[in-house]
């Protein structure tokens, strides 16, 4: 690789004028940029707007579903490629009970991989990304969105009026920005062996099953 | 211990013999005497070696808090370079990070690998910190701040610069790791060889000097740019260039920074280090920009020497104004430090790294033979100079001419970058 | 230059093999990866070295296979297009355009003209933003850590471009079977040409900044040289088949998509500083390339015609069982190849992917003897591996 050379004198100097050029070249672009405004920014607390507010309108952030336009017809779910989505329906008789009613919805937003697959597919444009994309969760059970917050009050399935073309949405953002709130809640309990014997001790730990 | 006493008063003396009467060991003395005390007393002894032991105490604790707010620095410079902010949450502008990230190394743990050498592992990083703090003994400050004015100020900083090899071929070889020893092998090879084109063109101003004392050869310049060393002649500009490259590569400096070249390397020598240990390899990395900025600055660019002021008249000067341009020589040489201190962090972010077979042919076969033709060019030249002294101040005109035209051709060329890439001047905002 | 120990013939060996060797040598085994800074990714290179001066590099990969053909024999064939960004995320607009053209195909689906026009805005798009990732890294690997972040910078401009235009900022799931999801927003094109004219100028600074800088001319000049034949050899693509001089481009000699429609030069490696197919030509090429996309950006938005930008596209995707479809397509790194052959479901029954990254590992071995121990991390920069490809 490094067989020896033999120089010129003229080759010689050619190289230190070249390096002297290119040092002077080189020296002169990065200098430059000493008297320019850095293109970064201190996120998040200096900054002009918060983030959220400066994202395109098609940002894919966190899912949101609102459930009062969701027909329950479940094309979110089939089209999800990761099964992230999660729909349990339960038939009533259409008098007492709803026809159709969802007792879960949930979204495993730390499976999700923001896709927007499951946007498509939906009739009424009941899911939908946001734009919120910040949160922090103390444990990965709380990732879950349930947008059915109990299952023993079923949300009914909406049904479209016919022939329309929009259906009532609440502005996008604020059923999820509540949700995201909660995952602040402490972690779960550590699982314990079966059920009643106290938690294991430190030297016990490594065989807990996780 | 009387012995070792006497021992000591005597080098005390010795060196007090070379320097300038403003050093401190004259001052201790002087102290001393005004209160009866004769210099031969165990008394004097004592107070000379506790006066030695303040003035180590300040020099080192001088010298780290520089290389810490070096470090900031440096972050911030480089991430202004590349349009990014750097630290910007402790402080000001950040500007408390360095101290921040002091504690942060202070209190992490100390590991030692398995299969290291456990001593030696332990002491590398304190050869390196004695090395790098041993040079402070001789490096001006201002006209009368300076540890020690040896008479052989030069040659000793060279000689204790070399000490930090030691450091990093120790570090290297206990870490048990093959990274820390391709890297601590790098580092020596490089550091013997930059010190032949160093040691060369710092021969220069010794040559027009005609003193190794660093304060000795700062007397012989003056305070205007003409009068400095380094446009004294063309071969006084080049070993100027020589000696500022070699102190790069021996600093392992960007481009030469082989040694710890993050993107082969790792991390090079001090892999393998965490903790303080760690932060005195970059603390005796960033230190010692100071140490070759400030040599370059004593030796080439004038030092302290104030403009339309001889240093024989500062030398007669008393009272406050004594005080006062004590001040003004102090922040000029800082200045000039700090402005070379600058471009070694420009350049660092600025170059590719070199190969270490380009590394070497760059010193042995273009630095080497040109500090050599540069030190007889000088000796020549000083003959011719004084047969005919006009041309001296000719050839001094000239090539202050020339450095002001090329400062301002770059400085236009900078300017043009701006707003070549559509963008404008703007120095104020997203600090 | 070939070192005590080692047999020149032998070309691929496994780590233990070289172990025993390295025994009775006086050479040690070093360990590059899988967690180092300048193997761009989990890879592993077994670098066997006498000092400096290295006997060989032995790539491993593997680290970050994820299975994703195999995944593809377990989806349908419209939900596999987000896992086809994970392929190369770096350029994940090829993978989708891949894998969408090989759908097509499939079922025989006619793209609309504008979604075609769509799809090469993002694709290029997403080759500068890919090139410039090579190019900056490249320069990092050789020690100059500034032109990396100026790199980034315009990649983040890219990256909101195609944010607007599809949501996302790396994964793009921008195209579907049968066109693309999004049309152009509005002033989009206003945006694009601001960002071309612009960058632009950009690279005109790079090139001074680095391109030209002697040091890393020097540093790149005659090293891992690829001579035609061995490019050729080795099924090298794309930038590394075209800097060893094989004038050889998939949009302008297969032509697919609208490529026809545009006028863009092919860049070829010839040896300017030092010998044709080293590692500053693959440099070149990529700095060249960048600038050609500039233009097919510009063509295609002036000559963007009306129209949908999807297909009618059968709600349940099913093809005859067995029958196969095949596609090419010019990826940031080279030919980027989908093999499908459909299942009895609605999910295919086989799929392959080829990359270039996975050919561009095989030929380090054979160029990394002899040179030093720097040389390996930019003859790896310059072959712009990127670890997800590689392994899948």
């Amino acid at each position: 690789m490094s067989e020896p050379t033999q120089k010129s004198l003229g080759g010689w100097a050619r190289d230190v004028s070249e390096s002297a050029r290119s040092l002077w070249e080189g020296m002169s672009v990065t200098l430059s940029y000493m008297f320019k405004k850095p293109i970064t920014t201190q996120y998040p607390d200096r900054m002009p707007l918060p983030v959220v507010h400066t994202l395109p309108t098609r940002y894919r952030g966190f899912l949101e579903v609102d459930m009062d336009t969701c027909t329950a017809c479940q094309a979110c779910e089939r089209a999800c490629p990761i099964d992230v989505i999660n729909i349990d329906l339960i038939r009533g008789d259409g008098v007492t009970t709803p026809k159709t009613a969802m007792e879960r919805f949930d979204i495993d937003i730390g499976k999700c991989m923001f896709c927007g697959l499951c946007v498509e597919p939906c009739p009424t444009g009941s899911i939908q990304h946001t734009r919120e994309f910040e949160g922090a969760a103390m444990a990965f059970d709380n990732l879950t969105l349930r947008f059915v917050p109990d299952p023993a009050k079923p949300y009914p399935a909406y049904k479209p009026p016919k022939g329309a073309d929009a259906y009532p949405r609440k502005p996008l953002g604020e059923i999820v920005r509540k949700l995201i709130r909660e995952w602040d809640a402490p972690a779960p309990a550590f699982p314990q062996r079966d059920g009643q014997t106290p938690r294991p001790g430190p030297a016990e730990v490594s065989h807990v099953p996780r | 211990m009387s012995a070792a006493a006497t021992a000591i008063s005597l080098s005390l003396s010795t060196i007090a013999k070379t320097s300038n009467p403003r050093s401190p060991e004259q001052l201790v003395d002087g102290l001393l005497r005004a209160r009866g005390i004769e210099a031969s007393s165990p008394l004097s002894t004592l107070a000379m070696v506790a006066a030695l032991l303040a003035i180590a105490f300040i020099v080192v604790n001088c010298a780290a808090i520089a290389a810490g707010i070096f470090s900031w620095l440096e972050r911030r410079i480089a991430a202004r370079m590349q349009s990014r902010v750097g630290p910007n949450r402790v402080g000001p502008a950040g500007f408390f990070q360095w101290i921040a990230d002091a504690v942060k190394l202070l209190l992490k743990e100390d590991l030692i690998p398995e299969g290291a050498n456990v001593h030696l592992f332990r002491a590398a990083p304190y050869f390196m910190m004695v090395g790098f703090a041993c040079t402070f003994v001789a490096l001006p400050f201002s006209h009368a701040l300076i540890a020690a004015d040896l008479g052989v100020g030069v040659f000793y900083l060279l000689a204790v610069t070399a000490f930090v090899v030691v450091g990093v071929l120790a570090s290297g070889w206990s870490s048990n790791s093959k990274w820390s020893l391709f890297g601590s092998i790098r580092s020596a090879a490089q550091i013997v060889s930059y010190e032949i084109p160093a040691g060369m063109a710092l021969l220069v101003p010794v040559l027009l000097a005609g003193t190794l004392s660093t304060q000795g050869i700062i007397r012989a310049q003056g305070g205007w740019p003409w009068q400095w060393f380094v446009f004294h002649d063309p071969a006084a500009l080049a070993a100027f260039f020589i000696y500022f490259i070699s102190a790069l590569a021996e600093g392992n400096r960007a481009p030469f920074d082989l040694p710890e070249a993050e993107s082969e390397l790792v991390a090079g020598y001090n892999t393998e280090y965490s903790g303080m240990r760690f932060s005195y390899f970059f603390l005796v990395e960033w230190g010692n920009m100071w140490v070759m900025s400030a040599l370059a600055t004593s030796v080439f660019l004038g030092g302290w020497q104030l403009p339309g002021l001889d240093a024989a008249r500062f030398d007669a000067l008393t009272g406050g104004a004594a005080i006062g341009l004590e001040i003004v020589s102090l922040a000029l040489f800082a200045l000039k430090t700090m402005s070379l201190v600058f471009v070694i962090m420009w350049l660092r972010w600025t170059l590719p790294r070199l190969r270490v077979d380009q590394l070497m042919s760059l010193c042995w076969k273009y630095l080497v033979p040109v500090s050599f033709a540069g030190a007889l060019f000088v000796a020549g030249w000083m003959l011719v100079v004084r047969a005919a002294p006009v041309l001296d101040l000719l050839m001094r005109g000239a090539l202050t001419a020339l450095g002001a035209l090329v400062v301002t051709l770059f400085v236009r060329r900078t300017l043009s970058n701006v707003r070549d890439v559509g963008d404008r001047l703007d120095v104020r905002g997203n600090w | 230059m070939s070192a005590p120990g080692t047999d020149p013939s032998a070309t691929m060996t496994s780590g233990k093999e070289v172990l025993k060797r390295i025994e009775y040598s006086g050479e040690m085994l070093v360990n590059m990866g899988p967690q180092h800074p300048s193997t761009h990714g989990v890879i592993n290179f077994l670098v066997q070295t006498d000092g400096e001066e290295m006997t060989r590099a032995i790539p491993e990969v593997g680290y970050l296979h994820r299975s994703i053909e195999k995944i593809g024999e377990r989806c349908e064939y419209a939900g596999f297009m987000p896992y086809t960004d994970r392929v190369d995320y770096i350029a994940a607009m090829f993978a989708n355009q891949g894998w969408a053209m090989a759908c097509e195909r499939l079922f025989a689906i006619e793209v609309p003209k504008r979604a075609e026009y769509c799809r090469v805005i993002a694709c290029e798009l997403n080759r500068i933003a890919s090139h410039l990732i090579s190019v900056g890294t490249m320069a990092m690997d050789v020690g100059a850590v500034t032109p990396f972040p100026y790199a980034l910078r315009e990649r983040e401009f890219i990256n909101d471009l195609l944010e607007e235009l599809c949501g996302a900022r790396l994964t793009y799931n921008y195209l579907r079977i049968g066109g693309v999801a999004f049309d152009l927003p509005d002033g989009y094109s206003e945006r694009v040409l601001r960002f071309v004219d612009h960058f632009e100028k950009v690279l005109v600074e790079f090139d001074r900044l680095i391109t030209q800088n002697r040091i890393f001319v020097e540093r790149l000049r005659g090293l891992g040289v690829i001579s035609r034949a061995l490019a050729i050899d080795h099924c090298l693509v794309g930038p590394n088949l075209r800097a060893s001089g094989v004038d050889w481009d998939l949009r302008r000699d297969l032509p697919y998509s609208a490529y026809p429609d545009f006028e863009f030069a092919v860049p070829v490696g010839t040896g300017a500083v030092g010998k044709t197919g080293d590692a500053w030509d693959r440099f070149w090429v990529r700095t060249r390339e960048m600038q050609e996309s500039c233009r097919i950006v510009r063509q295609a938005l002036q000559k963007l015609p009306e129209g949908p930008v999807m297909a009618k596209v059968p709600r349940r995707l099913k093809a005859p069982e067995g029958t196969d479809a095949f596609s090419r397509i010019e990826s940031a790194r080279g030919d980027m190849q989908y093999y499908v052959v459909a299942g009895p479901g609605e999910m295919a029954h086989r799929l392959k992917i080829r990359t270039g990254s996975f050919n561009a590992m095989g030929i380090i071995e054979k160029l990394s003897r002899g040179i030093m121990l720097a040389d390996l991390v930019a003859l790896i920069a310059s072959l712009d591996v990127v670890a997800p490809e590689i392994d899948r």
